[in-house]
């Protein structure tokens, strides 16, 4: 068991080497090793043997969940980073009585904070929010999240977007980029709800495009709908609505059953 | 170190997108571990794990499939869950004790079941059984077997229609009798459908015959079921040939089958029997001596012997060996021919309604002072009252051939004329029930005389022919031809009526064409009055049958122009699809859908006796769619009551089902309800069934309180008010309602008639739609069904004494005589002993006087009058014995048997000891039954056969008629002296004399001396 872990001490090693050099194709093939690797201890999740090497086996694969996260990150990949976030989790949550907490805590929580935010996925980042201790919610990464949500739903997003200043690490300049993004989505959906037409250069302004040529990209890839002539945008606001009648007839008719019914009944 | 929990399954369900088919592989084998707690994340996440299974590349995909299926299940869909389980092939552990297994093995038994049952409806192999499916059953049976689950195992075979593997449990348990009785009761109760159940019979029969020793009693009820007269005959043949013991069996196995009463079957079963083919000239008298009181007797083997006779050219073997002289041989022959002429006797019904007979008649208990008061309270000028008494009182003596009440009251009988006088005269046919041989001697006054118009009124002659019937219900064979002369004698149609009707009753079921043809011409007369008995008369004929002569019936159903004929054929029909349950779905459907309200209403009865005591859901389901919204109240209540006929299998759900109905707007459904209630729980004293009734007793509608009335008593009949205190608040109830000036006449009659099925036949005979093998009697449940009518016919109120059966046990030795035997049975006298004596009316009607010291004097008397006319009879009433005074140190016992009674009457003791002289040694734990007794159903279980007597009985079942094997064969026996009625003809004048004398004396005491009172 331990030239197990030494064995993927080892290898995690190499994996850091590789990390650090910025060699992602590689470190990426040593990871997935890395993994498989993991599997064979019984100490982790979800079994949680109590073993004797129980302590290392755990900080070893939560370090190495950890480099996991970052490392999707730097490489862009969202679902990976979700998928090693997951996997992740229950280090921080169910050993916390077994193994010290990690540095790494509180900022890969708030980067998975933010890339909730980022995809949008409202209710899932409350739920994670409430999984937190009040405590918790005071640490700077968790902070800056929350206020961003809080930034985001209340509609202030030239302040959603001046926060990419005082990010808290370094980590998070890649959700920062990507939630100007979904800002600007939300912009157009909204805008599409309230306006008929917008000309193009309110369009641009709200959307903070600063060429043209930006946003009819953006419209041609996100919003194949939008209609654009004579220098305005029509968003189709006639197509959504559809007109709902009520089924009178149906209705009436059962009606006249249910009566009919309850007359013959005893 | 402390423990570390998991808390969500997030982790794992990531894992699984995990690009490495090693972690994939790793996460699903935890999620499997995981899936019972974590399920809802899971669930989430299911197409993944769903293509994961898809995935061809995937090595573990039973594993995922297995985890689908879990997630399935708790998503509470079994269909999904049960298709992955089955493709996670031998991965599903069917021995796993969980609730998910569990869950599952019963969805894929239950959608096995379907399969397989859609499969053998459709007839085609349309339906394929995914194979997977079928393994998963097989090893599910596999292992109940395994387990010792052989009920269980039986049960699955035999929902899955898995005939094979039926057979396989029943022989590799280890209680192969016992795994038999089960599979045959579940193959009556669970399947519905008759020609699964005898596929299901044959197999039983094939396993009962294979055994080293045959269950002769259940194989004959198999194949009776079954239709097979020609094995039950060679099967009895077998028996009569052995020893001694065999032959006590084969009588057993004939009492058995005469008991379910299938008429048509006795007989086949009869002719299939080689004919007694030897001739000796002692065989007659020694014939003869066997069975003393009956000529017909003699009768039956003079042809026979005739017939030897004249078959000279092939004279039997045994004749030959005869011949030739060789003594034992022939002697040998002629005991066989003696037993099986004995066993004719049975299966013809002879021996059994003789013995029927002589028990209802010595054990006659009925209280005549009910009846005249009755008598009394009943306005002269009401004619439906009068004639209702006339029931009750027919009713009350049905079978025991008691006829006094009538005869001292002729006066008062010859108010009752026209249809009145017809039925009056019927009612005799009821009280002579059973009395085979004399029947027709006695109503031969009544009768009318061949060819000229004989002095008598058409009613009364209409009627001596309905009583004909009611006495030869069911065994018409000696009858048949003279009510047939009689039909076509007559162009009257009273007369016919009378005659229809019995010729139905008489020829139950047999199918003849002859006699359909003459009753048909009848109907075709298009006479309303007759016409009406004729369509009835046709279905009695055609009972059973789903004869295409319904066809016919219907035509001309819609061709009269008379309601009474449209009716009358509408129940006809209804009566030939009896039993036939899915087969009978096409006429109902056409009767259900008709125009006419008359034929619905047929059609509501053809449910009602094609599905009888199947409590088939789909019937049940139509027939409460009727109940509530049919146009015509007539249908309604008819379907209401019908539902009645289909739960009398299981009496508990009646009043759970009719709940509602009985609380209906609509009378005529509240009226449906009662009687529903008191077909169905007929003879039960169920407690619900009278909850449910009592209100209706005191309903506003007239007729609903008649309903309620009738309905109460046939739960009640033969319930003791140690059982059931409601009885005794039921009887005066009923008396109350009777002695009212003010209670309508519907109700009144109601209450005439409770009071009548109340005490019916001499308080000895329940209503059972049921035999005690749990099979129907299909002479009872026509019966009630035909009696059912009555709110159009008043005569046919007399159909309901088919469904009476005498409680009795009935213990016979070889000679088919009743030994003196002793029994014990474990209870409270009390609990099942007959109900007191009335008061005599002076006690009741006495002005403000000190009654007590006049009314036990006058029971005193009563009594003391009753115990000289009764010494001869073996029979003792509780009470008598507990006033023996041999054992008082057995206080308890005799505290709790005579309790009140001995504080009572006790002057009455003094009266009774010098009477009663035999003593008898008190069992400690009940009261010791003398044969033949009186049991009643609900007593059965409190029966114990006592060790170290002579005679062991051959079937378990403490009632009905039983064997008794004799231990002690070189002893001389001791018989129960016989009391039949028969012997010396009543209906003749010099010899009925002294028998009604003897009756006469019964019945009441000489009211007390004129008295002054003095303070």
């Amino acid at each position: 068991m331990d030239s197990k872990i030494a064995q993927t001490q080892a290898l995690f090693e190499k994996f850091k080497g590789a990390y650090a050099k910025k060699d992602f194709e590689t470190s990426c093939t040593l990871l997935s090793q890395l993994k498989v690797k993991l599997t064979e201890f019984q100490s982790l999740p979800p079994l949680f043997r109590q073993t004797s090497t129980a302590v290392a086996e755990l900080q070893l694969a939560r370090s190495i969940f950890e480099h996991a996260v970052v490392l999707s990150i730097m490489t862009e990949d969202q679902e990976a980073f979700e998928r090693h976030f997951l996997q992740l989790k229950p280090y921080y949550s169910d050993t916390r009585s077994v193994i010290p907490p990690s540095a790494e805590e509180y900022p890969i929580l708030g980067l998975n904070l933010l890339r909730l935010l980022v995809q949008n996925r409202i209710a899932e980042f409350h739920t994670e929010l409430e999984l937190l201790s009040p405590a918790t919610l005071e640490n700077p990464c968790i902070k800056y999240a929350v206020e961003l949500e809080q930034s985001f739903m209340e509609g202030a997003y030239n302040r959603v977007l001046s926060a990419r200043q005082s990010v808290p690490h370094e980590t998070y300049e890649y959700f920062m980029d990507l939630l100007a993004k979904t800002v600007r989505d939300e912009i157009a959906g909204c805008s599409e709800k309230v306006y008929d037409y917008l000309s193009l250069s309110d369009a641009k302004k709200m959307l903070m495009f600063s060429t043209d040529q930006e946003l009819l990209t953006y419209a041609e890839e996100e919003h194949p709908d939008w209609e654009i002539s004579k220098g305005c945008i029509y968003f189709q606001r006639a197509k959504e609505t559809v007109h709902r009648e009520i089924p009178s007839l149906p209705l009436i008719n059962q009606t006249l059953g249910y009566a009919r019914e309850l007359e013959r009944i005893v | 170190m402390a423990t570390a929990l998991v808390s969500s399954a997030s982790g794992l369900i990531a894992m699984l997108h995990e690009p490495h088919p090693a972690l994939k592989l790793h996460a699903l084998t935890n999620i499997n571990t995981f899936v019972d707690i974590f399920w809802h994340e899971i669930s989430t996440d299911i197409t993944s794990l769903e293509s994961l299974y898809e995935d061809d590349s995937f090595d573990q995909r039973p594993l995922a499939a297995l985890v689908v299926s879990k997630v399935f299940y708790h998503l509470g869909e079994p269909n999904e869950s049960l298709l992955y389980a089955l493709r996670a092939q031998s991965l599903f552990d069917v021995s796993e004790d969980s609730e998910y297994t569990h869950t599952l093995l019963a969805k894929a038994i239950d959608e096995y079941a379907s399969l397989r049952t859609r499969a053998a409806e459709s007839n085609a192999s349309t339906v394929t059984v995914d194979p997977r499916l079928e393994a998963i059953v097989e090893r599910m049976l596999e292992k109940c077997i395994v387990d010792g689950k052989y009920q269980q195992a039986l049960g699955i075979a035999l929902e899955c229609r898995r005939l094979d593997k039926l057979e396989e449990s029943i022989m590799r348990s280890d209680n192969v009798m016992g795994m038999l009785t089960y599979c045959m009761s579940i193959s009556q109760t669970f399947v519905n459908q008759r020609k699964y159940r005898h596929e299901v019979l044959k197999i039983l029969v094939k396993i009962y015959q294979s055994l080293p020793s045959p269950d002769y009693l259940s194989i004959s009820q198999c194949l009776m079921f079954l239709d097979d007269p020609g094995t039950v005959a060679s099967m009895l043949e077998i028996l009569l040939k052995g020893d001694k013991d065999a032959n006590l069996l084969g009588y057993q196995v004939a009492f058995d089958l005469y008991e379910n009463e299938r008429q048509p079957f006795l007989l086949k079963v009869r002719d299939h029997l080689p004919e007694a083919r030897v001739l000796t000239p002692l065989e007659v008298p020694e014939g003869a001596t066997n069975s003393s009181q009956d000529p017909e007797n003699v009768m039956e083997h003079t042809p026979a012997s005739m017939e030897i006779a004249e078959d000279g050219n092939q004279p039997s073997e045994v004749q030959t060996v005869g011949h030739h002289g060789n003594a034992v041989d022939n002697e040998e022959a002629r005991k066989y021919a003696e037993k099986l002429a004995k066993l004719k006797k049975i299966l013809t019904g002879e021996t059994p309604i003789h013995l029927t007979l002589q028990f209802l008649y010595g054990h006659n208990r009925s209280d005549i002072l009910i009846l005249k008061t009755i008598k009394q309270s009943v306005e002269l000028r009401n004619s439906v009252c009068h004639s209702a008494t006339i029931y009750a009182n027919a009713l009350m003596h049905a079978g025991t051939t008691v006829d006094t009440f009538l005869r001292e009251n002729l006066d008062w009988l010859s108010r009752a004329t026209n249809w009145a006088k017809f039925s009056a005269t019927a009612g005799l046919g009821v009280i002579h029930r059973g009395h085979l041989q004399q029947g027709r001697s006695l109503m031969a006054p009544y009768l009318p005389q061949n060819g000229a118009t004989s002095g008598g009124s058409p009613y009364s002659e209409g009627g001596a022919l309905y009583a004909l019937g009611l006495i030869h219900a069911n065994h018409g064979e000696g009858i048949k031809q003279f009510l047939i002369e009689s039909l076509k004698n007559t162009n009257n149609e009273v007369i016919q009526h009378g005659a229809c009707l019995g010729l139905g009753l008489a020829a139950l079921g047999t199918a003849d064409e002859e006699i359909y043809d003459d009753i048909k011409g009848v109907v075709y007369t298009d006479s309303a009055v007759a016409g009406e008995a004729a369509g009835i008369s046709m279905g009695l004929l055609m009972v059973g049958t789903k004869s295409d002569k319904a066809e016919e019936m219907l035509t001309y159903a819609h061709d009269t122009n008379h309601e009474k004929i449209t009716r009358g054929l509408a129940l006809g029909i209804a009566l030939t699809v009896y039993g036939r349950e899915e087969d009978a779905d096409t006429l109902i459907e056409q009767m259900t859908r008709d125009q006419n309200p008359i034929l619905r209403y047929g059609g509501m009865y053809a449910l009602a006796l094609a599905y009888r005591g199947t409590a088939n859901n789909k019937a049940i389901r139509r027939l409460l769619h009727f109940a509530v919204s049919d146009v015509s109240d007539d249908v309604r209540r008819t379907a209401v009551l019908a539902l009645g006929f289909v739960l009398y299998s299981e009496p508990e759900q009646t009043p759970r089902i009719v709940s509602l109905l009985s609380e209906s707007y609509n009378a005529h459904v509240r009226y449906g309800a009662a009687l529903a209630v008191g077909i169905s729980c007929a003879g039960t004293g169920l407690p619900e069934a009278i909850s449910l009734l009592e209100p209706l007793t005191s309903d506003v509608v007239d007729f609903v309180r008649q309903g309620a009335l009738i309905a109460m008593a046939m739960v009640l009949i033969q319930t003791t008010e140690a059982r059931e205190p409601r009885v005794g608040s039921f009887r005066r109830q009923l008396e109350k309602i009777i002695l009212d000036k003010h209670e309508d006449t519907m109700s009144k009659m109601g209450a005439i008639l409770a009071t009548g099925i109340l005490d019916a036949g001499g308080r000895n005979v329940t209503i059972a739609l049921q035999s005690r093998t749990k099979h129907d009697r299909i002479t009872a449940v026509i019966g009630m069904a035909v009696f059912s009518q009555f709110w159009y016919w008043y005569p046919l109120i007399y159909f309901v004494s088919l469904s009476f059966s005498p409680t009795a046990f009935i213990g016979l030795n070889h000679d088919l005589n009743m030994p003196k035997f002793t029994f014990l049975s474990e209870a409270k006298s009390s609990m099942f002993g007959y109900p007191p004596p009335t008061a005599p009316p002076v006690a009741a009607s006495a002005i403000k006087l000190p009654t007590a010291v006049l009314s036990t004097s006058a029971r005193a008397k009563a009594r003391a009058k009753k115990e000289s006319d009764m010494k001869h009879a073996t029979e003792k009433s509780i009470l008598e014995e507990s006033s023996q005074p041999t054992t008082h140190t057995n206080g308890a016992i005799r505290a709790s048997k005579a309790g009140k009674e001995e504080r009572k009457d006790d002057d009455a003791m003094q009266v009774d000891s010098p009477a009663e002289k035999k003593t008898e040694v008190e069992h400690p734990s009940g009261e010791l039954l003398h044969n033949p007794a009186r049991v009643v159903p609900a007593q059965e279980k409190y029966i114990k056969f006592l060790d170290g007597s002579r005679y062991v009985p051959l079937k378990t079942a403490p009632s009905g008629f039983v064997m008794l094997k004799d231990l002690e064969p070189s002893e001389p026996e001791v018989l129960v002296s016989s009391d039949a009625p028969a012997s010396s003809a009543p209906g003749s004048t010099s010899s009925g004399q002294a028998v009604q004398s003897n009756m006469v004396a019964e019945e009441e005491p000489q009211p007390p001396q004129p008295f002054e009172y003095v303070a």
